[in-house]
């Protein structure tokens, strides 16, 4: 997919992520993140897993570093560092803050599967070199990270590694790190090798923008409409401190009910037969 | 003007103990074709990277003397600019596609020299045709083979048509067949079309004579700079496993005439006899498959494969890009599961040593990486202290325990990639494309393990594009197409009468090894040849 549509669609639920307080809003902005993943091309289970693995994490951890709420939940035996009173309040702002987590990592994610990184290395190329450089070598790390993996794998069981030992399993980060990193620096150096940094570049032609794309950018440019219009309008705001705010406002329903709507559309068309 | 031209040039990379490049004074004029020879770590890529401005401005490091490219300057002109002039195909063509797609890695170069747009396609195209890759065209470049990315790595710098063209080590994945016709592309570029070419080879055997000069390269100094028949004199003094097999075999019977091709070499003997063909002695299988099937993506990677690998044999496993050569590896090695079909019987401990040895790199030391797999076996301390040594001293890295794993060379990470795995004392061991960027010295360093481990009881199962390595190594030959076996442990004597698929010494003598050439040649002279 050409990059202009992919950050359109993507988009707003990345701003949302980022802007929006309301739990019903971060919950339509990571589940319509999720199925814009979901819809597109694989590997996706390794963004999947990272994003949504980091937002419980976030989720699991503010309870205990957080002194704030009045609702408390469960007294638990004094630790020095953490606090164990839990409050209903601390563990609602845990889930919103995992949730805006992961909805940002499956945005970036979903954007990262469905632009097509030739053609965002082409786009930015001129005006940013390094920068799409860089775009370009991220994008390539994952999918090279999965095969990487594998190999790794493979390569660990044929000399009896018990890979469901998790120890074991964690041993192999590492050495997949320095692989992934290795092949970066060979991709550059190709690249520079291809004259690649000239300020004469051209483009070849390309293909013209398909009407699933043009699609996708009107659905997408709705959904920022509709962000940018809660985030102004104060529909997306929400209280967790030191009582919790009442989620379930009608404006907050429908805003983010007509979100989720929009998002769950692209995905479909980013999966609708070609 | 030469169109190379180095002037007392030495260069180390950052924080290495001694140069890459130690006095290198070299001239190429416009139009030669060059072949660069010399063992792992001699200095030959680092030569080709320096030709091209890499070498210091992507490196780092320290470099001393003068390199020019046409007459510019590489201390002043960077590798971008440099790019007009001069164009380089990487030793590991996975690691040099930046492009998703084959048609756009042909462009991407075209694009960045700022070719109109419409001229890009074509040339993109008529590139990707000349190495027949233009099937490839549309698929995804995660997707392709080692194979079929080799040569798309080559068409992407082809098409930039650039009138000096380096290539290290261009065939190192490509089939017999490929590879005959990537090299045979190559000399017409050169001859037809006047491009200076400077190709690193370590298998000789189908460029050395049609060079203009051959260059030979050791501890980062020229040793050998001279036109072919003078450099194989020279080498065959100094270093015979520089030259092609069939150089190589006459030098060792003592004959005066040194032939550098096959054509050469015939010319010089009477038609041969067709070497004896004995069947081989039945033994035990290791493992086995029947009917094995096995689907990956859209291709029947197995389709009905059945074949053994035998107990105290090297087997090799050999067919063109694609055949399903690696996948029946791993399927007997236990790594990958069949959609139908069985193994059988299972060995009891299966090794196996794919393409990538950076894949074996998990720990801080050499020493703790060979140890690695049998500590997960739970052998004791000392036994296990004792395996290591053994195994690293079989290998050649005795020296190296107390290294990291990444900061060796190419071919050393592949010889702990093997020591890592026959420290289990399998009984299987594949070997996948062994050779893939190792010098002459050290493929015969692997053709003794390859034996002498089938000699302690294993199965040693080898896959190689490379035909002369296989006619050394192997005791019978196991050959694929499309999924399936076409001819099911023959004996080696089938890598001297094939017709692609065939070593050096078996076009030209009839004789698949060294040693079976060397006693042709070295047979009373009215049996066989003048």
């Amino acid at each position: 997919m050409k990059p202009l549509p992919a950050a359109l669609v993507t988009g707003p639920p990345l701003l949302a992520a980022i802007a929006a307080w309301s739990p019903l809003w971060l919950a339509a902005a990571a589940i319509g993140a999720a199925l814009l993943l979901a819809a597109a091309p694989p590997p996706r289970r390794l963004y999947a897993v990272t994003a949504i693995g980091s937002g419980l994490v976030v989720f699991v951890i503010n309870p205990f570093v957080s002194v704030q709420g009045l609702t408390v939940l469960w007294q638990g035996p004094h630790i020095p560092i953490l606090d164990t009173q839990i409050t209903v309040e601390e563990v609602a702002y845990g889930a919103g803050a995992g949730m805006r987590v992961a909805a940002s990592a499956l945005a970036v994610a979903a954007f990262v599967r469905l632009a097509d990184p030739d053609l965002l290395l082409r786009a930015f190329s001129r005006v940013a070199p390094r920068s799409a450089m860089i775009a370009a070598l991220a994008t390539r790390m994952l999918p090279a990270l999965e095969r990487d993996a594998a190999g790794i794998v493979t390569a660990a069981r044929t000399r009896a590694a018990r890979l469901s030992k998790p120890r074991t399993a964690a041993g192999l980060l590492g050495p997949l790190l320095a692989s992934s990193l290795e092949r970066s620096l060979s991709v550059a150096e190709a690249m520079e090798a291809r004259g690649y940094g000239s300020p004469a570049r051209t483009r070849a032609p390309e293909r013209a923008t398909a009407g699933r794309e043009w699609a996708l950018a009107g659905l997408g440019g709705c959904a920022l409409a509709l962000v940018v219009a809660a985030l102004i309008g104060g529909v997306t705001d929400f209280r967790y401190y030191d009582t919790l705010g009442d989620p379930w406002q009608p404006a907050a329903m429908a805003g983010a009910g007509l979100l989720l709507a929009l998002l769950g559309t692209a995905a479909a068309v980013v999966r609708w037969p070609r | 003007m030469a169109a190379l031209s180095f002037e007392r040039v030495s260069y180390a990379y950052p924080g290495a103990g001694r140069p890459a490049l130690a006095g290198i004074d070299l001239e190429i004029e416009p139009g030669q074709l060059v072949l660069l020879v010399g063992g792992s770590g001699s200095g030959k890529s680092t030569l080709l990277r320096a030709a091209l401005g890499l070498v210091p401005h992507f490196h780092g490091g320290e470099l001393r003397g003068r390199v020019r490219v046409a007459g510019l300057d590489t201390r002043e002109h960077r590798p971008g600019a440099l790019a007009r002039q001069v164009g380089l195909v990487f030793q590991d063509p996975e690691s040099q596609l930046v492009m998703g797609r084959p048609d756009r890695e042909a462009a991407f170069g075209l694009e960045n020299l700022g070719y109109p747009a419409g001229e890009i396609a074509v040339r993109a195209r008529e590139a990707l045709a000349a190495v027949g890759a233009a099937g490839l065209a549309g698929r995804p470049a995660a997707a392709l083979s080692g194979g079929e990315a080799q040569r798309v790595a080559i068409a992407s710098v082809l098409a930039m048509g650039q009138p000096i063209l380096l290539l290290d080590e261009p065939t190192s994945q490509l089939d017999p067949v490929a590879a005959e016709e990537l090299l045979g592309l190559v000399v017409r570029i050169n001859r037809d079309r006047g491009v200076t070419v400077v190709l690193a080879e370590h298998r000789t055997g189908r460029l050395f004579a049609e060079a203009d000069r051959v260059i030979a390269m050791e501890d980062g100094r020229l040793t050998v700079d001279a036109a072919p028949p003078v450099a194989a004199r020279a080498l065959a003094t100094s270093a015979q496993w520089m030259l092609p097999p069939v150089t190589q075999a006459f030098a060792r019977a003592g004959r005066a005439e040194l032939p550098l091709t096959v054509r050469a070499a015939r010319a010089l003997i009477t038609a041969p006899p067709r070497a004896p063909t004995t069947p081989l002695p039945a033994a035990d299988a290791a493992v086995g498959v029947a009917r094995a099937h096995k689907r990956l993506g859209d291709v029947d990677a197995l389709a009905g494969t059945s074949t053994a690998f035998e107990r105290g044999r090297v087997t090799a496993l050999i067919g063109e890009n694609g055949a399903g050569k690696t996948t029946l590896a791993r399927a007997v090695c236990g790594l990958l599961d069949l959609d139908r079909g069985r193994v059988e019987p299972v060995p009891a401990r299966a090794g196996y040593v794919g393409q990538d040895p950076a894949h074996y790199l998990l720990h801080d030391t050499a020493r703790d990486e060979v140890a690695y797999a049998l500590r997960n076996l739970g052998v004791p301390g000392r036994e296990r202290d004792r395996r290591v040594d053994e195994a690293l001293a079989r290998l050649g890295l005795a020296a190296f325990g107390d290294r990291h794993p990444r900061d060796l060379s190419s071919g050393e990470r592949q010889r702990l990639a093997i020591a890592a795995v026959t420290v289990m004392e399998p009984e299987l061991l594949v070997l996948d494309e062994p050779t893939r960027g190792v010098d002459g010295l050290r493929k015969l360093a692997l053709v003794e393990l390859a034996r002498s481990l089938a000699a302690d009881g294993a199965a040693v199962v080898v896959v190689t594009h490379d035909m002369d390595f296989a006619a050394e190594a192997a005791d019978s030959v196991t050959s694929m197409a499309a999924g399936r076996v076409l001819s099911d442990r023959a004996p080696r004597t089938l890598l001297a009468s094939g017709i692609f698929f065939v070593s050096q010494l078996g076009l030209a003598l009839g004789r698949a090894s060294q040693a079976d050439a060397v006693a042709f040649l070295t047979e009373p002279l009215e049996a066989a040849h003048v």
